[in-house]
């Protein structure tokens, strides 16, 4: 079964990165490097909320839950285990 | 104006008007680009009529939790005077009557007709009004480095040209620093249904991303053009001293019925009169041909062809409009306005 962070890699390469992944790592912010902006992070929400049956507060919408792929790999995996 | 009258580029989406030259863009053996087969396929799971739906009932009970809980206003919203946010205005007031302030940035380039729109749209529904206008200098040198070059990240120049996205990022901060300071629990925008997402039509700003984002926009302006804007943005020490009277940003047009003939005649009855110096886009800034000008001389697509591209797909307007509103020439007259005064300097 494909891995949570390794879907939502394809799903910015996709969506922001128009299919090439150039430089990103886990460790990359997706707000300082440009490659997500305010808008394009709710895009990644929904989709987070559709792929994976989940509901994101809006109090959990911080740059140390969604801003590189570690940060997201971590909060996917706190949020499944408390939901 | 008919279809046959503007210039429609060589391969477009047959679905909606997105061109070959769009970022990212691919066509099916239909014609079909990936954009509008993304949006089939999401639709199919989540019928956007529900969605649609249950975002009502959330703003019916946000605004049952938070009607008259703030000192004096319990909305301030973000004014230019042009179709939409005029409309959101007057949607809020008769379906909510709601405590409300219209803020208005005066980018020294308000159509002189979007002026009288906003008295008149204001007076009629008995709104207070407040208008801010910032430096010339400070914009001119904004417009001038804005209109010369893309500082913003490629993502955002998807949906706007930089010299929208420079004034919209001041409208943001100047509209959310007046909630701040007002203690206002709600903030109003007008954005269409194409452009921004539903998902943020309510949502609780949250500090700690509020200043991410906006360290973001300030790192792309050069530090000599930051000294200029730096009062237009949130001071930092807001962030924490405000945070947790942080408010939701609203967008109503997203979820609520949108059609624009519809919208015109309502407006019209308060007074509102459409300007006859703007773009097709625009119903009320004088820049607004330069900065779309500007943008596809550098990127080969118009800045608002994903907004009108996301309606033509919603079905909120026909296609043939939408290839009217972004594939008709940009007025050679307004350009030149434009130019001459970022270039003149005068005021």
């Amino acid at each position: 079964m494909e891995q949570p962070k390794n879907k939502i890699r394809s799903f910015i390469v996709e969506n922001f990165l128009f299919g090439e992944e150039n430089d990103l790592t886990d460790d990359t912010s997706f707000l300082n490097e440009g490659i997500i902006d305010s808008t394009g992070v709710l895009e990644l929400i929904e989709f987070l909320e559709e792929e994976f049956e989940i509901e994101i507060d809006d109090d959990d919408m911080i740059p140390e839950n969604l801003d590189s792929l570690n940060n997201l790999d971590k909060f996917l995996k706190k949020i499944i285990i408390t939901s | 104006m008919t279809t046959d009258q503007v210039n429609i580029p060589e391969k477009i989406c047959d679905n909606c008007i997105l061109p070959g030259t769009f970022p990212g863009i691919a066509f099916n053996d239909q014609g079909t680009c990936n954009y509008c087969q993304k949006e089939a396929v999401s639709s199919n799971k989540i019928n956007p009529a529900e969605k649609k739906n249950q975002y009502r009932l959330r703003l019916d009970a946000l605004i049952e939790n938070t009607k008259g809980s703030a000192p004096v206003y319990d909305m301030i919203i973000a004014y230019s005077g042009g179709k939409d946010s005029s409309y959101t205005l007057k949607l809020l007031k008769e379906r909510y009557n709601l405590r409300m302030v219209a803020l208005t940035f005066d980018n020294h380039f308000v159509s002189s007709t979007a002026f009288e729109n906003i008295k008149k749209v204001t007076d009629s529904l008995e709104i207070d009004s407040i208008t801010f206008k910032p430096s010339w200098r400070s914009i001119k040198e904004m417009f001038a480095l804005t209109a010369k070059k893309d500082i913003f990240s490629r993502q955002t120049l998807l949906r706007a040209s930089s010299i929208c996205t420079a004034c919209i990022c001041l409208v943001k901060s100047m509209v959310l620093k007046t909630a701040l300071e007002m203690s206002i629990p709600l903030v109003g925008f007008g954005w269409s249904p194409g452009q921004a997402p539903i998902q943020s039509a309510i949502l609780k700003t949250n500090p700690s991303f509020s200043l991410s984002t906006q360290n973001v926009l300030k790192n792309a302006f050069p530090p000599e053009l930051i000294d200029e804007l730096h009062q237009y943005f949130i001071p930092d020490d807001y962030f924490n001293s405000f945070k947790d009277s942080f408010p939701h940003n609203i967008h109503p047009l997203a979820f609520y019925d949108y059609d624009e003939d519809r919208i015109k005649k309502e407006l019209n009855e308060l007074g509102w009169l459409a300007p006859e110096d703007t773009d097709t886009n625009s119903s009320n800034c004088l820049i607004n041909a330069y900065a779309n000008n500007c943008h596809i001389s550098r990127h080969g697509f118009h800045p608002y062809v994903w907004e009108i591209a996301n309606m033509v797909r919603q079905g909120l307007i026909s296609r043939d409009l939408g290839l009217i509103k972004i594939y008709s020439k940009q007025n050679k007259t307004m350009i030149n306005y434009a130019k001459r005064r970022l270039t003149n300097g005068a005021t």
